[in-house]
């Protein structure tokens, strides 16, 4: 049996009255006493904190070190940002794949110099990651390390994410103006950074304009023995904002009105094609070649795999479990596949079938929809109602292009509430 | 979560070992969720409840409660016919999370009240969730 597993925070959360729980193999907060709803309102119309330091990193340094990359990881570093090169201080988002072209897990690298990058991954996947790299080193001149459970991370999210983030850094300005999404600053331990932030009391970080929210905010990388300090002072800096320290309930439904896949749920062991995530490969331009030859991409290329992995929303809150037993039929209850991930957005409401969110009109009472994402045997398009189904309930949902409306990650730091 | 000394108990109500709560006393007997399971759930976010007039045997499933993280159902502590269904809930479903023995979800005509006597009480469900 694996062992539990703790992040530094676990006492704080214990302490909070959190309700825990196992998360891959870390013991977790679900929630905290605020309970998930006034969590996932909070990222919406102020800003939360979450700790993801149960989250695991890899630096990859050394003259080859991009040319591993290119190799291994889906995204082609020569033209991934519009067509130009990956540059000091950008981060991508891509998948690490098995030769068959199925994945092991997706991925945000960040290019702190030409020979320095630091991969993030999810939970309990450093060693697998590493693994991956090193078996394909092959005479490349690339030092890979591990640093699992050696990284602190934290991360703030929520359209007041910069104004809170701002009053416990000793140049706010310097650090977040004008920091574009997917861009970062600073650095952290062995992450050297050409231009340090540093908090009021002297701890460097490396702030990634990234997250899993889809809400404005960041990602904040510190030296382990430096993150509980980090938490506490921010959920000081934000409190009087409505900032509250949020669990991984509200994570999962705040990440899947956003269409954001959990890796090991949404994509695992299967081909990573006909996915809403198509955006992480190197497709050239006529969606039948890549751009570059990576691991994994020649099967893909190769694969006759004709199930459709596609977002949905329901009509009101209620859920069907995915899990054992569940299903997704036609109205008809024919069995048209299965359900990866069902939740409910606590921030959205249908008004006459349109979808709402309280992002755009604070005065609209959210009755939440259920939402995440169905694996169909056969296409279905955005519009379409299929039918979930546990064996003795069935719930009517809608296949959707995207679902939570008005969401914010994307917005430039200086059309947010300022420093 | 929780702490134990922390949970809420109605002394007059029976409980189930799947933390139903029911009333007693009085013609029509109320049916909700104890401050344990709510605190469990999390945020509830659906009521699904019955038809009034329904029937339904004791320990029969009469209703579903959503929250943020599961779906749970809800099984009837004695047996007998939905009178009322609490339609405050169809709005508020948090009110289950913010008064658990105030948020009644439906009203029964039990059909044999010797059943109550089989159910817990407050003491032996206090006694069945400290272990």
């Amino acid at each position: 049996m694996e062992t539990t597993r703790e992040t530094v925070l676990h006492g704080w959360h214990v302490e909070q009255g959190a309700n825990m729980a196992l998360f891959g193999s870390y013991h977790m907060p679900l929630w905290y006493r605020s309970g998930t709803k006034a969590e996932h309102l909070a990222v919406i119309n102020a800003a939360g904190i979450f700790d993801t330091s149960h989250m695991a990193v890899v630096s990859l340094s050394g003259r080859d070190a991009r040319g591993l990359l290119q190799r291994c990881f889906s995204k082609d570093l020569r033209q991934c940002l519009g067509r130009g090169p990956l540059v000091d201080g950008r981060a991508v988002y891509g998948v690490f794949l098995s030769d068959d072209g199925t994945v092991i897990d997706d991925a945000i690298v960040c290019q702190l110099a030409a020979e320095s990058y630091m991969v993030v991954v999810n939970a309990s996947m450093g060693p697998a990651v590493a693994l991956r790299l090193g078996e394909n080193v092959g005479g490349l001149a690339v030092v890979i390390n591990d640093l699992s459970d050696r990284i602190g991370k934290m991360d703030i999210q929520g359209p007041l994410a910069a104004r809170i983030l701002g009053r416990v850094l000793r140049e706010p300005r310097e650090a977040l103006a004008n920091l574009a999404y997917f861009a970062f600053r600073g650095g952290f331990g062995d992450f050297v950074a050409q231009r340090p932030v540093v908090t009021v009391d002297g701890t460097p970080l490396l702030l990634s304009r990234t997250g899993y929210t889809g809400e404005f905010g960041f990602e904040l990388f510190v030296t382990i023995e430096r993150l509980p300090a980090l938490w506490e002072s921010i959920l000081a800096a934000g409190r009087d904002d409505g900032l509250l320290p949020c669990g991984l309930a509200a994570r999962d439904s705040l990440r899947a009105g956003a269409v954001l896949p959990l890796s090991h749920q949404d994509i695992g062991p299967w081909p990573f094609l006909n996915n809403p995530w198509q955006f992480a490969l190197p497709w050239d331009g006529g969606g039948k070649a890549f751009t570059k030859d990576f691991l994994g991409g020649p099967a893909l290329l190769a694969a006759s795999w004709n199930k459709h992995t596609l977002p949905f929303a329901g009509f009101d809150a209620r859920k069907i479990g995915a899990g054992e037993g569940s299903q997704v039929t036609d109205e008809k209850g024919r069995t048209i596949g299965t359900i990866l991930t069902c939740t409910t957005d606590m921030a959205i409401g249908r008004v006459e079938g349109q979808i709402r969110s309280v992002a755009e009109d604070p005065g609209f009472v959210a009755k939440g929809l259920c939402c995440g994402f169905v694996l169909l045997d056969e296409p279905r398009l955005p519009g379409d109602t299929v039918v979930l189904s546990d064996g003795k309930r069935r719930l009517t949902v809608e296949i959707r292009a995207d679902v939570r409306p008005s969401r914010t990650a994307r917005r430039p730091v200086s059309a947010m509430p300022g420093l | 979560m929780k702490e134990f000394d922390e949970l809420l108990f109605n002394e007059e109500f029976r409980y189930t070992e799947e933390h139903e709560w029911v009333s007693v006393g009085g013609a029509e007997l109320m049916v909700g969720i104890s401050d344990y399971a709510q605190d469990q759930l999390g945020d509830i976010v659906f009521v699904e409840m019955p038809e009034v007039g329904a029937t339904f045997a004791r320990g029969e499933q009469f209703g579903t409660l959503e929250s943020v993280k599961a779906v749970s159902e809800l099984y009837l502590p004695v047996g007998g016919e939905v009178v009322a269904v609490n339609e405050a809930l169809g709005d508020s479903p948090e009110l289950i999370n913010q008064d658990p023995y105030g948020a009644w979800i439906v009203k029964i005509k039990p059909s044999d009240t010797a059943e109550l006597e089989q159910l817990l009480n407050a003491e032996s469900y206090r006694n069945m969730l400290r272990g």
